[in-house]
C-alpha cells in the first residue's frame, strides 16, 4: 500500500515535470521572430551514377588590393532555380577569392537562407558573423554590402534589389554606417573599370 | 488512500501553478518591453490646445499638418501601441493611430483646417508637447518641406533680441530669414561599446571621432558665429536615429558627422567625404521625383489619406530635399581636407549612411585617414592632426554657410 501511494507520488511529480517542459517548450518556442521554411534542398546526385550536372557561369565582386574597387571574378556554380543560383553566389562569395582578390565577408559568416521575391527583391540573411566586416571601419562595410548586391544584380535578370538581414531579423546597420533598413540596388560605381 | 491522494494533486497543481507564474508574467512583460505604448493628453488652452505625447522609449518621430489634420509620425520597428484614454476638447476631434507601410501614424484632427503649431521634446522619458493654436494657419502650411524642424525645448540665450516666430521654418534659404544664429550639430561617429574601426596599434575610432569633434566645436565657437550642438559630449553609445533627431529638434542648419575610415586592405590610406545616396526602392525613387516636381498639384488631387503615406516616405529620407546643398558642402570640406592634411583626396562621394538620412538640413559624414592603415593610425593619434582636420571642417562650412549669408 504504501509503496504503491510513493510510485503515485513520484508519477504525478513526473507528470508534473512534463508539463513544465511541454509549457517552456511551446511557449519559449514562439520568442523565435521568423520561422524557416527549410531552404531548398540541394538535391543530392545519388553516390556512383553519373549524372550531367549543368554548370553555370557567374560573376562574383571581390576587393582588390590595388584599389578600394570592386573587382570581377569568373566561376562556374551548378545550375538550378533562381534560388538555389543565388545561394551558390553569396556562398561563393563567403569563400573568397581565387585569384588573390581580397575577400569582403568574414570567412565564418553562414549562410542562412536567400529568397528572391516575385517583385525582384532577395533577401539574403547571414549569421551575425557577418557584422565583423564592419571592423573594417566604412569601407569595409561598404565593400561587404556591394559585392553581396552587384554579384546577385549582375548575375540575375529578376533580381533588382537586395536586402540584407542578420540572424533572421533586420537590422539598421552592419556597424553603424551603411543604412540596412531599405533594400539596395546595385551601385556599379564601386565597380573597377 | 484519500488523503495521499490529495497531497499528490496539491504537488501536482502547485507545480503547475508555479510554472504558469514563472513563465506567463516573463511573457507578459516581454511583450510590453518590446512594444512602446503611447499616451496622449489633451487639455484646451486659451488660444487652443496642448497635446502631450509620452512613452516609455524614445521615439523618432516627424510632424505634418495637412488640411485639418496634424499627423505625427513615428518610426518604430517594434511595433507601437497607442493606449486610447477619452478626452474633450474644443479644437480637437479625434486622436486616432494608423499604420502606414514605413510608420506608424498618430492622426490628430481638428474642427478646421485654420490652426497652427509649435512643438518641443523631451528625451528619457520621452514626451512631445504639441501647442495648437487656432487661426494662424498660413505660415505653417505654406512649407512643402518634409518636416518642420522642430521648437527647441528652451531658447538659448542669443547675442542680439529677436523676435522667434515659431512656425517659421529655419533654413538657409529662409527669405528675409529672422533665425539669426546659426546651429551646427557636429556628430562624433560611434560610441560607448560600439567601437568603430581600430587600429594596429589599438587606437579606437570613437575616440578619435570624440577628440576631433571636440577641435571642431572649440574652433567653430572661436569664431563666435555660430552656436555648436554635439550629438554626444563623452564616451556614449547614440543609437543613430537620435543622432539626426537631435539635429531636427534643434533646428540645425548644418549636420557634420564625423568617423574615421577602416579597410580589410591594410594599404588603404586618404580622406573623403560623403553625402546621402538614396537608398529607395524603384518605386519610391519615382515617387520622390514625381512628388517634388508636382507638389502642389499633388496636394490638390491626392486624396488626403494617401498624401500622408507620401510625405512620410519623404520624411523617412528627410535628407533627400537637401542633396544639392549637402553635396555642396561636401565639396568644400573636402576641399579644404585636401588643403590642409597631407591625405590623399579620395574625393566627394555618394553611399546610404544611415546617420544622414533623417536629418533636414544639408549633412554630411567626413572619412579622415584610415585607422587600419599604421602610418595614418600615428597621424590620427596626434593632437596637431586632429587640430588641423577640425581647422579644415570649420574652414569647408564657414565657405558654404556664407555663400547664404545675408547680403
Amino acid at each position: 500500500m504504501k509503496r504503491k501511494k510513493k510510485k503515485l507520488t513520484t508519477l504525478f511529480i513526473l507528470l508534473g515535470i512534463l508539463v513544465v517542459v511541454l509549457l517552456v517548450f511551446f511557449f519559449g518556442g514562439r520568442r523565435e521572430k521568423i520561422r524557416h521554411q527549410a531552404g531548398p534542398s540541394v538535391s543530392a546526385s545519388g553516390g556512383g551514377q553519373v549524372q550531367e550536372v549543368k554548370m553555370k557561369r557567374v560573376t562574383l565582386f571581390f576587393m582588390s588590393e590595388s584599389d578600394s574597387l570592386l573587382h570581377p571574378e569568373e566561376r562556374e556554380i551548378r545550375a538550378g532555380t533562381l534560388n538555389e543560383e543565388a545561394r551558390a553566389v553569396v556562398e561563393e562569395l563567403i569563400k573568397g577569392s581565387r585569384s588573390g582578390l581580397l575577400s569582403t565577408l568574414p570567412e565564418t559568416t553562414r549562410l542562412r537562407q536567400v529568397f528572391v521575391t516575385s517583385d525582384g527583391t532577395a533577401y539574403v540573411d547571414l549569421s551575425r558573423q557577418i557584422m565583423e566586416a564592419s571592423y573594417y571601419g566604412s569601407s569595409g562595410e561598404m565593400a561587404a554590402v556591394y559585392s553581396i548586391v552587384n554579384s546577385l544584380t549582375y548575375n540575375f535578370k529578376s533580381v533588382k534589389r537586395v536586402s540584407l538581414l542578420v540572424e533572421g531579423n533586420e537590422r539598421e546597420t552592419l556597424g553603424g554606417h551603411i543604412d540596412l533598413s531599405r533594400p539596395f540596388s546595385p551601385d556599379y560605381s564601386l565597380v573597377a573599370r | 488512500m484519500p488523503r495521499a491522494d490529495r497531497a499528490i494533486i496539491i504537488v501536482f497543481l502547485s507545480v503547475v501553478f508555479l510554472s504558469c507564474l514563472i513563465l506567463f508574467p516573463a511573457q507578459a512583460q516581454k511583450k510590453t518591453q518590446l512594444v512602446p505604448v503611447i499616451r496622449v493628453e489633451v487639455q484646451d488652452i486659451n488660444t487652443g490646445a496642448r497635446i502631450k505625447i509620452s512613452s516609455g522609449s524614445t521615439l523618432n518621430y516627424s510632424l505634418r499638418k495637412s488640411g485639418n489634420i496634424l499627423t505625427v509620425s513615428f518610426r518604430s520597428l517594434s511595433g507601437l501601441r497607442y493606449d486610447r484614454r477619452p478626452f474633450t476638447s474644443r479644437l480637437i476631434q479625434s486622436i486616432d493611430l494608423a499604420k502606414s507601410p514605413e510608420a506608424y501614424l498618430l492622426l490628430i484632427k481638428a474642427g478646421n483646417a485654420d490652426f497652427s503649431y509649435t512643438q518641443s521634446a523631451r528625451w528619457d522619458p520621452f514626451e512631445l508637447t504639441v501647442e495648437i493654436r487656432a487661426g494662424e494657419a498660413r505660415k505653417a502650411v505654406a512649407e512643402t518641406r518634409p518636416a518642420p524642424p522642430e521648437k527647441p525645448a528652451e531658447t538659448q540665450a542669443q547675442p542680439q533680441p529677436q523676435t522667434t516666430v515659431t512656425t517659421e521654418q529655419s533654413g538657409l534659404q529662409a527669405p528675409g530669414g529672422k533665425k539669426q544664429v546659426r546651429t551646427i550639430v557636429i556628430d562624433p561617429g560611434h560610441g560607448g561599446n560600439e567601437v568603430g574601426a581600430k587600429g594596429v596599434y589599438g587606437t579606437l575610432e570613437k575616440d578619435v571621432t570624440l577628440a576631433v569633434s571636440r577641435k571642431l566645436k572649440e574652433a567653430i565657437e572661436r569664431g563666435l558665429k555660430y552656436r555648436v550642438v554635439m550629438t554626444r559630449e563623452a564616451d556614449l553609445s547614440v543609437p543613430l536615429g537620435k543622432r539626426s533627431a537631435i539635429a531636427n529638434n534643434n533646428k540645425a542648419d548644418l549636420f557634420i558627422s564625423i568617423h574615421v575610415n577602416g579597410s580589410r586592405r591594410v594599404k588603404a590610406t586618404g580622406s573623403e567625404t560623403f553625402f546621402l545616396s538614396l537608398n529607395a526602392s524603384d518605386e519610391e525613387s519615382r515617387r520622390l521625383a514625381y512628388f517634388e516636381n508636382n507638389s502642389a498639384e499633388l496636394e490638390n488631387r491626392v486624396p488626403e489619406k494617401d498624401f500622408d503615406d507620401l510625405k512620410l516616405i519623404l520624411w523617412d529620407m528627410a535628407q533627400s530635399a537637401y542633396l544639392k546643398q549637402s553635396s555642396q558642402l561636401a565639396d568644400f570640406v573636402q576641399q579644404e581636407l585636401n588643403e590642409l592634411l597631407n591625405t590623399r583626396n579620395r574625393g566627394v562621394k555618394q553611399a546610404p549612411f544611415k546617420v544622414l538620412t533623417g536629418a533636414a538640413c544639408p549633412a554630411i559624414l567626413v572619412e579622415v585617414a584610415f585607422i587600419t592603415n599604421p602610418e595614418e593610425e600615428k597621424q590620427l593619434q596626434s593632437e596637431d592632426f586632429q587640430a588641423r582636420v577640425a581647422e579644415a571642417i570649420y574652414r569647408g562650412l564657414n565657405r558654404f554657410l556664407q555663400l547664404y549669408e545675408k547680403p
